[in-house]
């Protein structure tokens, strides 16, 4: 079964072709969603003018749940909330794009060659983070509460939530296990 | 019976500026050791105190996981944001 471990002061992850097949498929769906290849490229700029006027005027509460749970308001008050969003949001949706990306590189590895393996020299913090990210963007999908498990548990296998489910606690898994590496 | 506040007197209640809270919120999907490994990582808690604060949300729903001055909440807020965790700010009402 695919795991990390843990070598010297990185991580390896040993993956089949098929999860890493898995793997980059949601990552690059999740990307999707964040708005790559949008105007999100110019925060990467280190000119303070060109990330001014790279600012989009009109940033706004996402009307998709995985990009509000994501991006999610940091205030009760909604015009707090708003104004908050629009100052810390293009980094915020940066900071994730940045980490699903190293990711994505990483599995290229993997998917070009074509074969499953063992990828090293993994960043443990950007792992965890961009599998949370997946996991919580999985979980708005499948609309995951406290009873979850017993109720994917129960589905039918010809169930189309069902490959789903097993993806979604299949990352779970891989990221306790990485969790558990951690000193 | 209080007096009433002049306006002068309510200028420097707000110049003293009531504090500030950061409030992590439950949710189904966070697994309890990573929220216990995000609040040693962000705010330096022993592993004890992260897993109390951790417990907390889990079972109340909530927990305030830091205080101070609005700036430093909307840092701490974004971070945890950063981390995937579910939180908000506001003034603390209880003082």
């Amino acid at each position: 079964m695919s795991s990390f471990e843990k070598v010297g002061d990185g991580y390896s992850l040993d993956l089949t072709l098929d999860e890493a097949h898995i793997l980059i498929n949601l990552v690059e769906q999740l990307l999707e969603l964040l708005g790559e290849g949008d105007f999100f490229h110019h925060y990467d700029s280190s000119d303070p003018l060109a990330q001014l006027l790279a600012m989009p005027s009109e940033i706004v509460t996402p009307d998709d749940p995985v990009l509000l749970r994501l991006l999610p308001n940091a205030y009760a008050d909604p015009e707090a909330a708003s104004d908050f969003r629009r100052y810390t949001e293009p980094q915020l949706r940066g900071a994730k794009q940045k980490n699903l990306r190293i990711v994505r590189e990483e599995l290229t590895i993997l998917v070009d060659e074509n074969h499953g393996g063992v990828i090293e020299g993994l960043n443990a913090d950007i792992w965890l983070k961009a599998l949370n990210d997946l996991r919580i963007a999985l979980s708005v999908r499948l609309e995951i509460s406290d009873d979850s498990f017993d109720k994917f548990e129960l589905l039918p296998d010809e169930d189309p939530q069902k490959p789903v489910y097993a993806v979604y606690f299949w990352l779970g898994w891989l990221q306790e296990n990485l969790l558990g590496l951690l000193t | 019976m209080a007096k009433t506040l002049t306006k002068e007197e309510v200028n420097i209640s707000e110049l003293l500026d009531k504090p500030w809270i950061t409030i992590v919120w439950d949710d189904p999907v966070n697994l309890m050791s990573y929220v216990t490994h995000v609040f040693i990582k962000l705010f330096g808690f022993s592993k004890e105190r992260a897993h109390e604060l951790m417990m907390q949300v889990h079972n109340e729903g909530r927990a305030v996981v830091s205080t101070g001055s609005r700036e430093e909440m909307e840092r701490d807020v974004q971070r945890l944001h950063e981390h995937g965790l579910w939180a908000t700010l506001q003034r603390d009402d209880k003082i």
